[in-house]
């Protein structure tokens, strides 16, 4: 009995043993090895297709790295052992080599890698030379001529944004990530060319599958069709909210139950763009491109308020929109143009009577600030109005009492910046819109490399109020030519001359903009959404994630960050304290509870909404998609992004196995067929009740 | 269904069934009914009513080589034109690829 015992006790030990030293790992898990990255996707307008998808199952290529030129000329001059996936570093992604890969076709090349080696990188924007080109005001060569960089918008752009390329292209980002790539292929790949056919290979599988297909009215009619059994969505539209907020709040629609239908209020219509975009899913922060103007746009908003009474003795009001998918041919201003026209704006559900066109004195739009010592005021004529802006504009930013030392220029003519008021203007080409917009400068509009390097911005990080307004000459230890004055300088001559535009009278204050709010503002949307501005625009005590908000459309359903945390932004900087309202009692809008800058949490009186920003394309029956009319941009559904990198066998080494499968069931085949013709000899003494069953 | 042991009244019952349940735009009964009584048709001693159980197995295989040739046609046709057609296609299917035209 104890001999047994023992016997069971050591048996135990020898299991908990080996199953504590065992790894328990998969065949497939020590075959391939991860690779994280940013894949490119399929977007479709009402004409084309663009962006990249990968084959269903995965597109699988050698890898090769991409040092020079030169080393292309060895994938597309008959490559020993196709398909490959160069790895290609962002100065040698260019259009040229980018169309010269897509030639040469999903049998020579089936992946691309974009990796993060940076350090020759001059130039990287792959928007078009002409931004929005056919949804402007016209898309004559006056308004934008992409043949001429003098004349364009983009002078850096390739315009591979809008390729459609047969191979899935992948971005790595990681730099560790790339060494392992690069080590795998200095091991496997980068020696004995000649043998590459006979040897097994470093190859990477990237599986980025688009389900839509041809363009947007094929893929919705698909996704809309009733006969659909699977349920399967082929595309989404893009898809989004803009965000507006008044100067001042506004009266009910309905008032002693009688309705107000036609508002006799003026507003000046102040505008930025919300959004912006690059190749890559889930990176790009549109730094330069877009990011700010939004913070000019927001430090114009916060410098009105707190210069002007909280209350307005006449009519007149600013109307701050932010406009989302404005990259995709002008979305959530089209929208608001559209709404506008059918008196739907604000929607009826926010109590708010609707805004016309004739309640509008002038739009400002700020378009793209790359260099603000080249700022230009354009319209599409000279009205008197325009001078008048420019001229109060160039008084505040000539002043040597505040000493931003700026030169406004302006351009009248139809050389119009890509910017929101080209959906206004192309609706009346004499509504009153003035664009503030400088020479373009961005080498990386519309790219993953658009970030706070790209803006120069260092955090100062000073924990100081940044809520009360500043002297002219108090730069809160910052440097002067950083990027945060340059925002506050900006801001505080726009927002004084509207300042004098709605009071009539010379702003002669010494007050401006704090810097660092901008600091603040900057910090929020480059670095991490968990900082003190969002902070204090949230409810108290909110969890705030530490990357900062994605800024692209998205689609219905995507994370809408950037919109909800802009909504709570304008919300808290252009609304009234309430100092009397309890917490309990404040929960129903416009009453609003923030946390607020000390964190102890404040009620206030706000003026911010959403409304929707879906191209009307979706909204209008039977439209026809070729139009031109409207943004017809959707999105691709996909299953899964992934990347993954293992040894491809030889094309000698894979035909060898099948070969031999082969082999071995054709002789099984003939085995099987002797055995069963001559199994009287296996099976002599078949008794007779078992012969007649098997017989 | 053991054919062979039933009896030859039977046969030829089953034989009509299938050939006429096969106008019901249903090709596969003729297919079948051809498969399950060519034997009994052609191959068997001849017996009363093999004549008229070789007219429907006949028939029934005239009926599936039309059909065949028909579908064959129909599916040759609609596949190369698929994408010429566009939205008329789509409507006609019930699966439609992913990812292509």
């Amino acid at each position: 009995m104890e001999m047994r015992l023992n016997a069971a006790s050591i048996w135990l030990l020898i299991l908990s043993y080996g199953a504590t030293i065992a790894q328990g790992e998969r065949t497939r898990d020590k075959m391939y090895e991860p690779i994280g990255g940013a894949s490119c996707f399929r977007r479709l307008n009402g004409t084309h297709q663009t962006g990249c998808s990968s084959t269903y199952s995965g597109s699988v290529g050698v890898l090769h790295l991409i040092n020079v030129e030169a080393d292309l000329e060895f994938l597309l001059s008959s490559p020993p052992s196709p398909p490959y996936a160069p790895m290609i570093p962002p100065h040698l992604f260019t259009r040229n080599n980018l169309m010269r890969l897509k030639e040469a076709g999903p049998k020579n090349i089936s992946v691309v890698l974009l990796i993060n080696r940076t350090n020759q990188m001059k130039q990287f924007s792959h928007e078009l030379n002409c931004p929005n080109q056919y949804s402007g005001l016209n898309s004559t060569s006056e308004t934008c001529d992409a043949s001429n960089p003098a004349k364009n918008w983009n002078p850096w752009g390739t315009g591979l944004l809008h390729e459609d390329f047969p191979f899935p292209i992948y971005y790595i980002a990681d730099l560790d990530q790339v060494t392992k790539l690069e080590k795998c292929f200095q091991d496997f790949n980068n020696h004995n060319y000649e043998t590459h056919a006979l040897r097994s290979l470093c190859a990477v599988e990237v599986k980025s599958f688009m389900s839509a297909a041809v363009n947007t009215e094929v893929c919705m009619r698909r996704t809309n069709f009733i006969n659909n059994l699977g349920g399967s969505k082929y595309c989404d539209p893009l898809e989004g909210r803009n965000v507006y907020a008044t100067l001042y709040p506004r009266k009910p629609a309905i008032e002693n139950n009688l309705e107000t239908v036609h508002t006799n209020e003026k507003f000046i219509l102040v505008t930025c763009r919300l959004d912006t975009t690059t190749m890559f899913d889930g990176v790009g922060l549109g730094a330069m491109d877009s990011l700010m103007g939004f913070a000019v746009f927001t430090h114009v908003a916060y410098l009105l308020k707190q210069l002007l009474p909280p209350q307005s003795k006449d009519l007149h009001n600013v109307l701050f929109v932010t406009f989302n998918g404005e990259s995709y041919d002008y979305i959530g201003s089209q929208r608001f143009v559209y709404d506008m026209e059918k008196l739907q704006f604000p929607t009826e559900s926010t109590g708010t009577p609707p805004i016309a066109f004739d309640n509008i004195d002038f739009m400002l739009d700020i378009g793209t600030l790359d260099d603000i010592s080249n700022i230009k005021l354009h319209a599409l004529n000279g009205t008197t109005l325009a001078q008048q802006i420019l001229e109060r504009l160039n008084n505040y930013a000539k002043s040597p009492r505040y000493g931003f030392n700026l030169n406004i220029q302006s351009e009248m003519s139809a050389h119009l910046p890509p910017t929101s008021a080209q959906s206004f203007l192309r609706r009346d080409p004499n509504f009153n819109a003035l664009i503030l917009n400088a020479r373009p400068t961005n080498k990386y509009y519309h790219s993953i490399y658009d970030d706070a390097d790209n803006v120069d911005f260092t955090y100062a990080n000073t924990s100081k109020d940044f809520t009360q307004l500043t002297e002219v000459n108090d730069f809160k230890s910052l440097n002067p030519d950083s990027l945060q004055m340059k925002v506050r300088n900006v801001s505080s001559i726009v927002a004084m001359a509207l300042y004098q535009t709605i009071t009539g009278k010379e702003y002669t204050g010494t007050k401006v903009a704090n810097p660092l709010m901008a600091d603040e503002f900057l910090y929020c949307f480059l670095q991490s959404a968990d900082c003190p501005l969002f902070k204090a625009a949230s409810y108290p005590g909110s969890q705030l994630t530490n990357l900062p908000p994605m800024r692209y459309i998205s689609v219905l359903g995507g994370s809408q960050e950037s919109s909800g945390y802009t909504y709570r932004l304008l919300g808290y900087l252009l609304s009234q304290l309430q100092p009397d309202i309890h917490r309990d009692n404040c929960t129903d809008l416009p009453l609003h509870y923030f946390a607020g800058f000390n964190n102890i949490g404040e009620c206030r009186l706000t003026t911010q909404n959403y409304s929707h920003a879906l191209s009307p394309a979706f909204l209008i029956d039977g439209y026809d998609w070729s139009s031109g009319m409207y943004s017809t941009w959707t999105e691709s559904t996909w299953s899964q992004f992934s990347a993954r990198i293992f040894l491809r066998p030889s094309n000698v080494h894979q035909v060898t196995t099948l070969s031999v499968g082969i082999v071995v069931l054709i002789i099984s085949f003939c085995l099987v067929y002797i055995i069963s013709s001559r199994s009287e000899v296996l099976f002599e003494d078949l008794p007779a009740s078992n012969a007649a069953l098997f017989g | 269904m053991d054919i062979s042991k039933a009896p030859n009244p039977r046969k030829l019952e089953l034989c009509r069934k299938y050939f006429f349940a096969g106008f019901a735009f249903l090709p596969f009964v003729w297919a079948i009914n051809v498969c399950w009584f060519f034997t009994e048709a052609f191959h068997k001693p001849p017996f009363s009513e093999q004549s008229q159980i070789k007219r429907y197995v006949i028939y029934s295989a005239v009926g599936t080589l039309f059909w065949l040739i028909v579908l064959t046609a129909w599916i040759i046709i609609f596949q190369t034109n698929r994408t010429a057609w566009g939205a008329t296609a789509d409507y006609m299917s019930f699966i439609i690829p992913l990812g292509s035209a």
